[in-house]
């Protein structure tokens, strides 16, 4: 289980980052910095770049992603902005709108 | 600690069950953080903190910011004035700087403040009426 949530009643405006797993569950506008893995969640909102490790979307975000690892686009996730990563899957029911760049 | 629930869409459909909200150890956060439920701090904040739930600042952890919260325990350290409507607990080896305002303050032995405390009481009756008399009973 991830040591920091950002549950469903919470707002953070500003600058987050986390040596550790982190899951986004509320809303965060700002920047969203991790080292490890970054799950936002169904109902999340994160307008916010994430850089990150391995990185789960259902929920949604705004902004530009960069991530060391994969980025996996759920269904009902819904992306704007651009995806850097070195995998990426996104699912049936998925909605993105942005550019992919995977280093080839 | 309260278990993650499997069903996702509890949380979303009923607000004021928020999932439990954790700034993990490894986290740190510049900014404004504000929210419905309680939040466990046991990383870093930096900026302001309004929460309408309990806010527990763990053992570890580390908030420079002011505090507007419905109650709020601390075991970690905290600079910044507190503004509180419910509770305070400075619970044994809490470091605190900053004004503390709140229905009824604890302090624990080994707790470390510097600052001031504003408790709102209201006086027992017979001290009201003749406040000088009747404290020197």
């Amino acid at each position: 289980m991830a040591s920091t949530v950002i549950g469903a009643g919470i707002i953070i405006e500003g600058e987050v980052s986390a040596d550790e797993d982190i899951v986004v569950q509320g809303v965060i506008r700002g920047k969203l910095d991790a080292k490890e893995g970054v799950t936002v969640e169904a109902g999340a909102v994160v307008e916010a770049d994430i850089s990150g490790g391995p990185l789960t979307v259902a929920g949604s975000v705004t902004g530009n992603i960069t991530s060391t690892d994969r980025v996996e686009l759920q269904a009902g996730a819904r992306v704007v902005g651009n995806v850097k990563a070195t995998r990426i899957t996104i699912a049936d029911g998925a909605q993105f709108k942005g550019n992919v760049d995977m280093d080839v | 600690m309260a278990q993650a629930r499997t069903s996702s869409s509890t949380s979303r459909q009923d607000s004021h069950r928020s999932s439990p909200a954790v700034i993990g150890a490894g986290a740190r956060v510049r900014g404004k953080v504000s929210g419905e439920g309680d939040l466990t701090i046991e990383g870093q904040v930096e900026g302001e903190v309004v929460v309408r739930g309990q806010l527990f600042i763990a053992e570890g952890g580390r908030v420079v910011s002011d505090i507007d919260a419905a109650g709020l325990r601390v075991a970690g350290t905290l600079e910044g004035d507190v503004s509180v409507t419910g509770e305070v607990h400075i619970l044994a080896g809490a470091r605190v700087r900053g004004d503390l305002h709140g229905s009824s303050i604890s302090l624990e032995e080994g707790a470390e403040l510097d600052g001031s405390l504003d408790c709102e009481f209201s006086l027992p009756s017979e001290l009201e009426s003749g406040g000088g008399r009747a404290a020197r009973r």
